[in-house]
């Protein structure tokens, strides 16, 4: 498990991190959502050890991180970066070298990645040469050469296709899978609901929800959705119900209490069809938009 | 299966130079200053070694004598056939192109020399120093005296209190070849230092790098790979240069005090070339774009010209001095062993001065280049860069 612990950064005297202490647990894809200047890439950019934090530290397994250098990580930061007027095939076997593979090893390893992102015959042609989507293929590529032990990767998802959205969640799911710590911001909230097993919201550099999916949603069910056979806007009248939205016969309300919740329900039955009566499953989206109001 | 290779300083530094090596601009380029080296060496010892040759026919015997003179004193590549003929046979020969000129008296001073189309000038020249200096001990003879007792052109001679004049024109030259090859280096392989660092900052591939390995490695590897192409470099051309010397026909003079300082001068290379590895990889570590280096980069250059003038002009005093100070010293130093009145402790003195200061400039290097390019967003200066907090 990789953890942080209380970690705070300031840059020119403003406080960038606040304390911020999450967890990224093994077997599991973390999110990590936040505004622009929440303070989500320096964040990974500590994690990697390319900034120094002012105070706190980050573990995996229980041990400190010390060495400035984290070469069994994989990372892909925010502004991509290759060498763009190199062949891809040098430049990913450069990089595996850097994280101590063998030059056989890292040309084995780039090309069956390659190969998993439909670029195998594109292996000789420079990255520049590529289109955008691709060249971000190349970089996903570039993190996973040596089979990281860690991955933290910033907005992986931003510029892809669909079908280059399912390839990159399917091999962030299979690197969970694997039980290797996944961490990965995105602001593609409505990607978030599918894929993540954990989700970390940063907001002005203070950690406000760190949890599983599971606890969020679990957290924030207390509304039903609610459909009748007429019209619903006696339900505004009724004690015990806050009504969130309501269009004709549908709305969605929260109870004050389980009782009150089976009282509606009868009432309702007593005034004529139920067609729907249940817990309302909120969107991960939707408790992010919750949280951060 | 290859080996791996555990030192990542290693690796940056044999990309380094397998890219470069890839680079068909560079080994062009590389190509065509070996043979401007071995053309101007063969060209050299061509000149030297040609000998012209010309038939003269006299058509009496005064002309005779003028031509027997000057083929006794032409220079060694200048031989001269003499013979006698009657009138018409040697107007005959030349119109058939079996002689190059004749010559007759016309009277007591005065001669004619006929080419067919034109008489060369290289003949001309010889003949008429023969001319001038026969009817000059013909008229002394008459006078009653004898041409031995006229000064001839080497009533002066020279001397120096120190080194020769010959030794003199060869230091001239050597200090123009050393001044320019190191100026050549130092922009051939120290701008692209300056270029890659801001190519994996203008990348961002950098974070990737810096994740991966140590910064210091990084600047490291990427110094030494410039540094042995720019020395390979360097030795081929000096190598080159003294084989077709030694293979020459023409004697060069002082070839080997030449190749004791070109050892010398390898090691100051060495030395100066490192110093200012250390200022290019700080210069692009400032810089944002590769627009920037070209304003950062003037100072740079301009010290690099001030070693190409200093290595060309410099004499006395100022070359001693010169001889001392860092990267200039890199061809002072060698320019002032060319004369041989240098004590061992000199060079050794200087090469420890180049030394120390390459070893705070690669300091500073990597202090600025922990700290510079991880920043984003416009060039720094070198106080800004400093302020940064890693």
């Amino acid at each position: 498990m990789l953890e942080l612990h209380q970690i705070s950064r300031s840059f020119s005297g403003t406080k960038v991190l606040d304390e911020v202490s999450f967890a990224v647990p093994r077997g599991a894809l973390t999110g990590f959502v936040g505004a622009n200047g929440a303070g989500k890439t320096t964040t990974m950019r500590i994690i990697m050890g390319l900034l120094t934090a002012n105070s706190g530290h980050v573990s995996l397994d229980g041990k400190t991180l010390s060495a400035p250098t984290r070469p069994s990580f994989g990372y892909m930061p925010e502004e991509r970066g290759l060498y763009p007027k190199q062949p891809i095939i040098d430049q990913l076997i450069y990089l595996g070298q850097l994280h101590s593979l063998s030059r056989a090893t890292a040309r084995e390893r780039a090309m069956e990645l390659l190969s998993r992102f439909g670029l195998e015959h594109r292996a000789k042609s420079k990255l520049e040469s590529l289109s955008l989507g691709n060249q971000q293929r190349v970089q996903v590529a570039a993190a996973l050469l040596h089979e990281p032990d860690v991955l933290v990767l910033d907005e992986p998802f931003s510029g892809l296709d669909p079908l280059a959205v399912d390839a990159m969640s399917s091999i962030l799911a299979d690197y969970a899978a694997r039980g290797v710590p996944v961490l990965f911001s995105s602001h593609q909230l409505d990607l978030l609901d599918t894929l993540v097993d954990h989700l970390v919201i940063i907001q002005d550099g203070k950690i406000r929800a760190n949890a599983s999916a599971e606890e969020l949603r679990a957290a924030h069910t207390s509304r039903y959705q609610l459909s009748l056979g007429a019209d619903a806007g006696w339900l505004r009248t009724e004690p015990g119900v806050e009504v969130i939205d309501l269009s004709g016969s549908n709305a969605l309300v929260s109870f004050a209490t389980v009782a009150d919740s089976q009282r509606v329900l009868t009432h309702a039955l007593s005034r004529g069809n139920v067609t729907e009566f249940a817990v309302h499953r909120p969107a991960l989206a939707d408790i992010y938009r919750e949280i951060i109001a | 299966m290859s080996t791996q290779i555990t030192h990542p300083w290693l690796i940056v530094t044999l990309r380094e130079v397998e890219t470069k090596l890839r680079d068909k601009a560079f080994i062009i380029s590389t190509l065509i200053t070996l043979l401007l080296i071995i053309g101007s060496i063969a060209v050299t010892g061509f000149l030297a070694t040609r000998t012209t040759q010309f038939s003269v026919a006299a058509t009496d015997q005064a002309s005779f004598s003028v031509l027997n003179q000057a083929a006794s004193d032409a220079e060694e590549q200048l031989k001269i056939s003499v013979e006698q003929l009657p009138a018409d046979d040697a107007a005959a020969q030349l119109d058939a192109g079996q002689l190059d000129a004749t010559m007759s008296q016309n009277s007591a001073n005065k001669f004619t020399l006929t080419g067919s189309d034109e008489v060369p000038a290289k003949l001309h020249g010889a003949l008429r120093d023969a001319t001038e200096k026969v009817l000059t001990a013909q008229l002394l003879t008459s006078a009653g005296l004898n041409v031995d007792q006229l000064p001839d052109d080497n009533a002066l001679e020279i001397s120096q209190m120190h080194g020769d004049a010959e030794r003199s024109s060869m230091i001239q030259a050597m200090a123009f070849l050393f001044s320019f090859l190191f100026y050549m280096s130092a922009i051939i392989f120290g701008m692209p230092i300056a270029n890659s660092v801001i190519e994996e900052k203008q990348n961002r591939v950098v974070e990737i790098l810096a994740s991966a390995i140590n910064l210091r490695q990084l600047l490291a590897g990427k110094i030494l790979g410039n540094v042995i192409l720019a020395l390979a470099q360097l030795l081929l051309f000096l190598a080159v240069g003294l084989l077709a010397a030694y293979l020459s026909p023409v004697q060069i003079p002082f070839l080997g005090v030449v190749s004791q300082v070109a050892g010398w001068f390898v090691v100051f290379f060495l030395g100066g070339f490192l110093v200012l590895a250390g200022i290019w990889a700080t210069l692009g570590a400032l810089a944002s774009r590769t627009e920037d280096l070209q304003q950062s980069s003037g100072p740079v250059v301009g010290v690099l010209m001030a070693v190409l003038f200093i290595g060309m002009y410099a004499k006395g005093g100022f070359l001693v001095i010169a001889s001392y100070v860092p990267i200039v010293s890199s061809v002072a130093m060698p320019i002032r062993l060319l004369g041989g009145e240098v004590s061992l402790v000199e060079p050794i003195i200087s090469l420890a001065i180049t030394l120390a200061t390459c070893w705070f400039t690669i300091l500073f290097a990597e202090r600025i280049y922990r700290r510079a390019v991880m920043h984003t967003g416009g060039a720094l200066t070198l106080r800004k860069a400093l302020k940064l907090e890693l």
